[in-house]
């Protein structure tokens, strides 16, 4: 049986609007398993975006329980937490959010420098990911002269850089057309058959298709 | 990762230019001004340091109290010095220093050598004058020894080796003999001299001047052995005073106290003053000026880097996700900064480079010759401009790695709402200092206008002043110069205002009948020079060839004189008897006070004689339509008279004027820099403006879709900067006001600060701001809002 990743119980998000208060989301109970590729699924507002936020520790629950590998997130301080998620956790998202003013090869590289790793380590994984994406001929180019779906592929070299146990991609095709996105959903599923998990949430039942089980949210309840 | 920092931090500066050009000239421009300030600082601190002993040196000067005043004096009589030295073994060494005028014939020319001194043989064992040629030992033993700068040996002897030649020196017995060759003494030295003659050329019998304890000639200055308290010292000398000159005090009723100066502070800290001082209230205004200017274009930087932060805010988010630390963050936002200040450093230096010729004119002398002399100063910059490069980076670096991924990376975040107060208000302390600059400009302007145009009690226009040997030789030019057409007529005088002149010991009848002594400023002159000076004879008559005995017994003194003497009224000194300088006599008239000091001065009770054997300058009115052909006609007649002297000559007016020469280079200095202050407030204005406009594009579009006119857009765009510009003119008004009429006080003769130098001031810096925000709000304010709202 393979082991638990993560595990929320009753987890809730709360806003104060004015004088009310509104769920964003609302006692989530959800567990995810290592080597899972779970879709998230649900309208425009439904807390796809929040709960992803919330898994990556961007945000917080205000409300239940949250254990990360064994570990109980909501009682963490925040120091550890970051220290939590930047060791396990990759980030793909929907605007790609490179840093524009660094080229393909020094934005994979960045996660690392921020890790402290030696340069010559540094080089020869930045050099594999390159190779693995089939993108070592645009290491030097900027963002801005690549095509969207090369920048979601920069996009998530970056996030895989680091080996992470987990990647959370909210809407990373919703900026291509179908053949980008395709091509994406492919790389996601290529690498949850070795061994990544991953959560993405997404409008697209075919993107959804790709993934081992799917969540749907509505106004902040699992249904 | 540094290399990272460094990659991102240029290509950031890169992208934006405007902001990198913006950014780094205003602080390579303020630290430019920082750097010229710290230059002149340095230069007028640096006086008088090179020397090895300069802190065992003493100047020795003395207060001098008769029953009328009391003098202090920057000087000790001849006596002084000498003797200091036979009587105290703590006085290793001593020597008097005095300055004159020497005419070197060559080539049957004369050539008038005005910067030449006379030394005691110890001269070059207290200060270290660096000699080239020469045995020191040997120097200033016997009279007539010179030492003469490269300068002056290259001008009279060329490549041969001046030392055991000979000058000939017009008026002495016996020819100069050169002994040594010295270095040039550096400018930043209060003791200068292109020629230095033995002192025992004029204190051999039968002057025998070591025993003169009356006469207040030399600046006079001692070492002393190591370990000499100066207070101790000074302790002994009431009583050496006592026992050398006892009885000639209290026979004259001149009361000597001497005192020690440290040579260090002569130049800068002493309120004596000498032939050459500097004011160390100038040292400090500029300081604090310089360190103004520095913060003004920090706050520029500052204010432009929070401004900005907001649109980094996204990288920032980014690289929170991709795991960046706070501090790492904050690392590069700090390197990123010091990156700027260094490369306005680099900046700096070389406009400091290019605009130093300048700036040595604008201080009046030769504060370096480049800016590597003194690498010190250079590594003071450095230092500067890495701690505003730390200070001006933190506050951004705080905000920005304080920003939560989250809601920077969905856009919810709310633009330029951070750092609006911290900003608002460093642009009031800005515009605060600018402001008071400008209000310090126009005062200092409007008081040299003043003095300039202060009515002095004389006429001092069109009035030729020609330097001559007094005898029949001067009567001889003078009745030749009267003969020409142009000239209204001449008189004779020993001084004219703005030269200085004596001060006799004096007695003088006062109103109750007694001989009062005082100590009196005296001008010798001949019976034309009140009459053409146009300077009123209130009681009394002025000198008159009608009366024989006004040549020898006759006295004209002025309002402060009668003053002294206790009358209540000038007609009652009239007859007033008086004993000066062994002539006696009595008061025939008394002049209105006239300025013959600079009007920092008050005016000083002064006393007249006749005496033609000291009027040595001969002033010449001239038509005032004809001055040049006048002036041409005098030369000629010189060439033909005295073929073998230069003519020299000055006009009284513009000799009164150099007088203001230190306030004049001074205003200038502070309003280069006031300008500069308010030049690069506006570049920060200018970037705030353009940068609040693009921030407010949206609104702007908005706004213009509804109905606002151009006008309406510039207004709202530009309100806000001119309230901070308003607040700023309140606080600068009553600063700059207090500080003005506190500079103000060092002159005798001043002008009052009024509202309407203050209120120029407030409507000069609206008026600019306005100009600069209005650039922007216009550009902004005419854009097509369809084009505006599309890239929202």
């Amino acid at each position: 049986m393979a082991n638990k990743i993560l595990k929320l119980s009753q987890a809730t998000r709360e806003v104060n609007s004015g004088s009310n208060k509104i769920a964003l989301l609302d006692s989530i109970d959800m567990e995810v398993k290592e080597g899972e590729f779970i879709s998230l699924m649900g309208p425009s507002g439904s807390g796809k975006s929040t709960l992803l936020n919330c898994i990556g520790m961007l945000d917080n629950f205000t409300d239940g329980g949250y254990v990360f590998l064994g570990e109980p997130v909501h009682s963490m301080k925040e120091r550890n937490r970051s220290k939590l998620y930047k060791e396990y956790i990759g980030f793909v998202f929907q605007a790609y959010h490179l840093i524009d003013e660094l080229n393909v090869w020094e934005n994979i590289e960045t996660p690392l420098l921020y890790k402290n790793v030696k340069s010559s380590e540094r080089k020869a994984l930045v050099a594999d990911m390159l190779d693995r994406f089939n993108i070592v001929g645009k290491k030097d180019l900027f963002p801005m002269q690549l095509s969207g779906g090369q920048q979601q592929l920069v996009g998530i070299a970056r996030a895989l850089i680091g080996n992470p146990k987990l990647i959370l991609a909210d809407e990373p095709t919703g900026n291509l057309n179908s053949k980008q996105s395709t091509e994406i959903m492919e790389l996601f599923s290529e690498l949850n058959k070795e061994g990544v998990t991953i959560i993405q949430a997404t409008h697209s039942e075919q993107n959804a298709s790709y993934g081992s089980r799917i969540i749907n949210l509505l106004d902040g309840r699992i249904v | 990762m540094i290399k990272n920092y460094f990659k991102i931090a240029f290509r950031n500066l890169l992208k934006h230019k405007g902001f990198t050009a913006l950014n780094i000239s205003g602080l390579a421009i303020g630290m430019t001004a920082g750097f010229l300030v710290l230059m002149y600082v340095g230069f007028e601190l640096s006086y008088d340091k090179m020397h090895s002993k300069a802190n065992s040196i003493y100047r020795v000067v003395a207060d001098i109290k008769t029953p009328s005043e009391t003098i202090n004096a920057n000087k000790a009589a001849w006596a002084v010095a000498p003797n200091l030295e036979k009587e105290f073994p703590e006085v290793l060494k001593a020597t008097r220093i005095t300055n004159f005028n020497l005419v070197v014939v060559r080539d049957d020319k004369k050539n008038i050598e005005e910067n030449v001194i006379a030394v005691d043989s110890a001269f070059l064992d207290i200060f270290d004058f660096k000699l080239i040629k020469g045995e020191k030992k040997t120097l200033f033993k016997n009279p007539h020894n010179l030492v003469i700068s490269e300068e002056i040996a290259e001008k009279y002897f060329g490549d041969v080796d001046p030392v055991g030649k000979q000058l000939d020196l017009d008026g002495y017995d016996d020819p100069g003999l050169i002994m040594g060759v010295m270095e040039k003494i550096p400018e930043n030295s209060h003791i200068q001299a292109d020629i230095i003659m033995s002192m025992i050329t004029f204190t051999a019998p039968p002057d025998n001047r070591d025993e003169h304890w009356s006469n207040y000639n030399p600046y006079s200055y001692i070492l002393v052995a190591d370990g000499t308290d100066p207070k101790r010292l000074e302790s002994k000398f009431p009583e050496f005073l006592e026992e050398k000159n006892g009885d000639q005090m209290r026979e004259l009723q001149m009361f000597v106290t001497l005192f020690l100066e440290p040579f260090s502070d002569v130049y800068l800290a002493s309120d004596r003053g000498g032939d050459i001082t500097g004011n160390i209230n100038n040292v400090y205004i500029f300081s604090i000026i310089g360190i103004f200017i520095l913060l003004i274009a920090s706050i520029n930087f500052i204010n432009l880097s929070t401004a900005r932060s907001v649109e980094r805010a996204r990288e920032v988010g980014i690289r929170k996700v991709i795991g960046a630390g706070k501090n790492q963050l904050a690392f590069q936002f700090i390197g990123e900064s010091i990156i700027v200040c260094l490369l306005s450093f680099l900046v700096a230096l070389g406009l400091a480079s290019l605009s130093l010729p300048y700036f040595n004119d604008l201080a009046g002398k030769t504060v370096s010759t480049g800016i590597f002399i003194e690498p010190i100063n250079v590594f003071y910059l450095f230092v500067i401009a890495l701690s505003i490069g730390v200070i001006a980076g933190i506050y951004p670096a705080i905000v920005l790695s304080a920003f939560k991924p989250v809601s920077v990376l969905k856009g919810s975040f709310s633009k330029g709402s951070k750092g609006v107060l911290l900003r608002k208000s460093l642009v009031v302390v800005q515009f605060t200092i600018s402001i008071a600059l400008i209000i310090g400009t126009i005062v200092i302007y409007k008081q040299m206008h003043f003095m300039r145009n202060q009515d002095l009690g004389f006429n001092k226009e069109h009035t030729l002043v020609i330097p001559t040997e007094t005898g029949s030789s001067q009567e001889a030019l003078r009745n030749r110069i009267e003969q020409i057409a142009e000239v209204e007529g001449t008189a004779l005088t020993s001084s004219v205002p703005g030269t200085g002149n004596p001060a006799a010991y004096s007695e003088v009848e006062n109103q109750n009948g007694d001989m009062q002594v005082a100590n009196l400023d005296l001008y010798f002159v001949n019976e034309d020079f009140i009459e053409q000076l146009g300077m009123e004879v209130i009681a009394g008559r002025g000198f008159s060839r009608d009366f024989p005995s006004d040549s020898s017994k006759a006295m004209v003194i002025n309002e402060k004189t009668v003053a002294l003497l206790g009358y209540s009224n000038p007609e009652d000194a009239v007859g007033a008897r008086y004993d000066q300088w062994g002539s006696n006599g009595q008061v025939i008239g008394v002049i209105k006070d006239f300025n013959f000091r600079s009007l920092q001065q008050d005016i000083s009770p002064l006393t007249m004689r006749l005496d033609p054997t000291s009027t040595s300058l001969v002033t010449v009115k001239i038509q005032g339509q004809n001055i040049s052909k006048g002036l041409s006609s005098i030369e000629d007649v010189w060439k033909s008279m005295k073929p073998a002297d230069p003519f020299e000559y000055y006009f009284l007016d513009e000799l009164f004027d150099a007088q203001y020469e230190a306030e004049e280079d001074f205003g200038n200095l502070f309003l280069s820099f006031a300008l500069l202050a308010i030049f690069i407030s506006c570049l920060g204005l200018l970037g705030l403006a353009a940068y609040s406009t693009v921030q407010r594009k949206k609104e702007i579009g908005i706004r213009k879709i509804i109905g606002a006119s151009v006008v309406n857009i510039v207004n709202l765009l530009s309100k806000d900067f001119l309230k901070l510009v308003g607040i700023s003119f309140i606080v600068a008004a009553p600063i700059a006001w207090y500080a003005m009429q506190s500079w103000l006080e060092d002159f005798a003769y001043k002008i009052n600060v009024e509202w309407w130098m203050i209120a120029l001031a407030g409507a000069t810096a609206i008026i600019i701001a306005l100009v600069t925000v209005s650039f922007q709000a216009i550009t902004a304010a005419v854009a097509n809002p369809v084009k505006s709202l599309r890239t929202e």
